[in-house]
């Protein structure tokens, strides 16, 4: 689960090779020696969404990746959507984690009880299919939005935790250019990245105005389903995140991109990074598929059907 | 008007306490209502109510704490306070039983103090001592046994708390005082009456240590300050529980501990006391962090914060539990601070909000959903069970469990669903009075009921389902159609 040694080695390739362009003195990004020294080429270094070496469509719509040290928002397109968007938010929040230095940083979880009681309290089980080890995760409950914003702006002064979240659900009156600059200055001053999840406002990301660095609006996207037999009904497939940039700070080159245009991304749990998502038609190859049970946490990619019917007898031979 | 109050004991209403009036009427307790009121008809009587005195005694023990943490209860109208260390701090102990006397004055309760070297001295002269001839309620340390004996002699035998019984045997024996027993040989005496009276005797006289002593609950560590007027502003007591805290940390350096628990007291001029309490995650043993703790836990109290009407006029810092830390070696790569970080904030998180609110994930064996993870509080020692990691690569016989999903509901929702009778999957359901149709479904997953509990619940089946959006739910049918007659359908959790 936690990134292969050649992606650390390509990280620290890139990270070799801009300091060289830059041509300053030597200040590892997230190494402790550098305490409290604000480095500026820390905002430079991006974290990619997808593999190292086959990036994804976001992440060449962000240049890169999403910077170290910054906050990032994230907005549900629908309000059925807010679990996915606390998915994808997990997800990412696991891609930070597999660049730290140590394996075991924490990720810390900071719920109002608005959320709890509307979308549900993360379940253990599940976590390590977006890739997040459930001994390393904290989960903070808080019981208004002016709390939460007090918690998160702590943990982001701590340099410990690998991603610091937020979900938040009163954001409407209280969160403005002020309070979000307050995080962004705390997370750049330790170089923890901030994730926001604006659980309350769904489908009003466009209208939110804040200084973060960057903003996602994520709904939920058709899987890929698998035929089953008998004439019933398919069979979903792995999750499928739908994601559109809404807001992304432009690097030292300056870029555009498209607002309008939706990435379809799902997670890979063996190589712990996204990866663009095959349209509906087309099925899953046959190297996806192995002589596995039908059902495999790691992958999530169903069997044929007739794996499923000898799961199903066994599944009731086990809970009967 | 005199006043007194009775009791109901064996059935017959005796006098319980009397006030100074009363006592002057030769009245005594223990003496029937009827006969008091008989005497003396003007007499004012009132029902006793034991267990509002006992809290008023609590009361009093809880404030009396401000002149030394060691004090404890002397039931039922008394309070034994150890002040072998604190006597300095007032200018010497008799100046130390003026202020005593001066602030229970203040207070408006009449109290008879008495200060000697060992307990059941004083306990003897705060009872008896009003028949000794001067009047003696102050005995100095260092006493030598001959002049304590001659000090003590006149004491009535009742005052070596022997029961009545057999101080009503001595009396017709003739032994009415302590001095008739100090000089007498012991062996005729015990033989008749039994040893424990010569243990109580040379327990009064400093002989032994004596073996009922009252228990004192005292702290490992504390630092305190002492004011002469109250201390109102709150910037005022947050930079006074900061220097309490550099004293607190160098007794702790000292010997090489850490505190884990830290309370204070603050104990205000009108007799209230305020204590607040903080644990840690890990020994602490520097100054700024204990007094931003205790900030944050002010803060949380929100707009009347610590009610300091006219001020308090002594703080105190306590170190409930301590563990042994050693020195804080930085070590190359920092992750021994990397740890304190996260402890810290942690800590910080649950000083402001509630430590139960701060949690771990610990996973459990258990195949009902509901209880397969149990929050643990962050800040406990017991490191969570990590979830194992499960071997995909090796052909398992048992297959591994069915994804699970991501959010689960904290109860499970009823909707309304319509599906194919008797185990079909859901067609179409309502949840939130939103209408889904399910474009994929999976399942069912059986999860059975605890069997070997009385009122197992029913059987559920549960479904992975995603509707036309593309949103996923975990839905269950509660019941199968052999177990009820009308199954209903929940929402259970909600897929990323």
């Amino acid at each position: 689960m936690p990134a292969g040694s050649s992606e650390r080695v390509d990280f620290l390739r890139a990270r070799i090779a801009s300091l060289e362009a830059a041509g300053g003195s030597f200040v590892p990004a997230r190494s402790w020696c550098s305490r409290g020294w604000p480095s500026a080429s820390a905002q430079d270094l991006r974290v990619s969404l997808g593999d190292a070496r086959a990036p994804c469509s976001l992440d060449q719509a962000l240049r890169g990746g999403l910077p170290w040290g910054g906050l990032h928002e994230i907005v549900a397109a629908r309000p059925g959507d807010r679990a996915a968007a606390s998915g994808f938010t997990l997800a990412v929040a696991a891609r930070f984690a597999a660049h730290q230095a140590k394996t075991s940083a924490k990720i810390i979880w900071i719920i109002e009880t608005r959320a709890l009681r509307e979308t549900g309290t993360p379940y253990g089980p599940a976590l390590s299919s977006c890739g997040v080890d459930p001994a390393h995760l904290v989960l903070v409950e808080t019981r208004d939005a002016q709390e939460s914003l007090w918690a998160m702006e702590e943990a982001l002064k701590c340099r410990s935790p690998a991603a610091v979240i937020g979900e938040i659900w009163g954001l409407a009156k209280i969160y403005d250019l002020a309070a979000s600059r307050r995080l962004v200055l705390a997370a750049r001053k330790s170089g923890t990245p901030g994730l926001l999840i604006a659980a309350g406002l769904a489908g009003a990301a466009d209208r939110l105005s804040s200084g973060a660095g960057t903003r996602f609006e994520i709904a939920t996207g058709a899987s890929p389903r698998l035929p089953s037999a008998g004439g019933r009904m398919p069979l979903p497939g792995k999750t499928v995140w739908a994601a559109r940039l809404v807001k992304a700070r432009a690097g030292p080159h300056g870029f555009g991109f498209d607002r309008g245009k939706l990435h379809r991304l799902s997670w890979d749990p063996e190589k712990a990074c996204f990866r663009d998502a095959l349209s509906l038609g087309v099925l899953s190859l046959s190297g996806d598929r192995a002589s596995r049970p039908a059902w495999s946490l790691s992958t999530g990619e169903r069997g044929a059907a007739r794996d499923f019917h000898e799961d199903q007898i066994g599944a009731e031979a086990r809970s009967a | 008007m005199p006043l007194a109050t009775f009791m109901k004991i064996k059935s017959a209403l005796r006098l319980a306490a009397l006030d100074p009036r009363a006592l002057a009427l030769a009245l005594e307790p223990g003496m029937a209502l009827a006969d008091a009121r008989a005497r003396h008809p003007a007499l004012l009587a009132i029902e006793a109510n034991p267990s509002a005195e006992a809290k008023i005694l609590t009361d009093i023990l809880a404030w009396s704490r401000r002149f030394t943490p060691l004090a404890a209860l002397d039931a039922p109208d008394g309070i034994m306070l150890d002040v072998s260390g604190a006597a300095h701090l007032f200018g010497g102990e008799e100046k130390l039983q003026a202020e005593i006397e001066a602030r229970f004055q203040a207070q408006g309760l009449t109290a008879r103090t008495a200060l000697a070297p060992t307990p059941e001295a004083a306990w003897a002269l705060a009872r008896y001592g009003h028949v000794l001839r001067p009047l003696i309620s102050f005995l100095p340390d260092g006493l030598d046994e001959r002049r304590l004996a001659r000090a003590l002699g006149p004491l009535p035998l009742a005052a070596l708390r022997l029961d009545t019984g057999l101080v009503a045997g001595l009396a017709r024996a003739g032994l009415r005082r302590v001095s008739d027993i100090i000089l007498r040989p012991r062996a005729p005496i015990a033989a008749r009456f039994g040893t424990h009276l010569f243990a109580r005797l040379d327990a009064l006289l400093g002989r032994t240590k004596s073996a009922i002593s009252p228990r004192f609950e005292a702290p490992p560590y504390l630092a305190e300050r002492r004011f002469a007027e109250g201390i109102v502003a709150r910037d005022g007591i947050e930079a006074i529980i900061l220097s309490l805290a550099q004293d607190l940390c160098t007794l702790l350096t000292r010997h090489g501990e850490g505190a884990r628990h830290l309370e204070a007291s603050f104990f205000r001029v009108d007799g209230a006391v305020k204590h607040l309490d903080v644990r840690t995650s890990r020994a602490l043993r520097d100054p700024e962090a204990m007094a931003r703790l205790f900030r944050d836990r002010i803060e949380a109290l929100g707009d009347a914060g610590l009610e300091a009407d006219y001020g308090f006029d002594v703080l105190r810092l306590s170190a409930l539990a301590v563990e042994s830390k050693g020195e804080d070696q930085a070590s190359l790569d920092d992750t021994l601070n990397s740890e304190n970080d996260l402890a810290g904030l942690i800590d910080r998180l649950g000083a402001r909000l509630g430590v139960r609110r701060v949690t771990r994930l610990s996973m459990q064996d258990r195949h009902d959903p509901d209880f397969a993870v149990v929050y643990v509080p962050a800040a406990s020692r017991a490191r969570p069970r990590k979830c194992a990691p499960r071997d995909i690569s090796s052909d398992a016989e048992i297959p591994a469990l069915p994804p699970r999903p991501l959010r689960l509901l904290l109860h499970p929702e009823l909707i309304e669903a319509i599906a194919s009778v008797p185990d079909g999957p859901p067609l179409r359901f309502r949840w939130r009075r939103v209408l889904h149709e399910i474009a994929a479904v999976e399942g069912p997953e059986r999860i059975a009921p605890d069997w070997w509990k009385e009122a197992p619940g029913f059987t559920r089946d549960y479904f992975r389902a995603e509707d036309r959006d593309g949103q996923s739910f975990w839905l269950f049918r509660e019941g199968l159609y052999r177990e009820t007659i009308e199954p209903r359908w929940f929402m259970h959790g909600l897929f990323a």
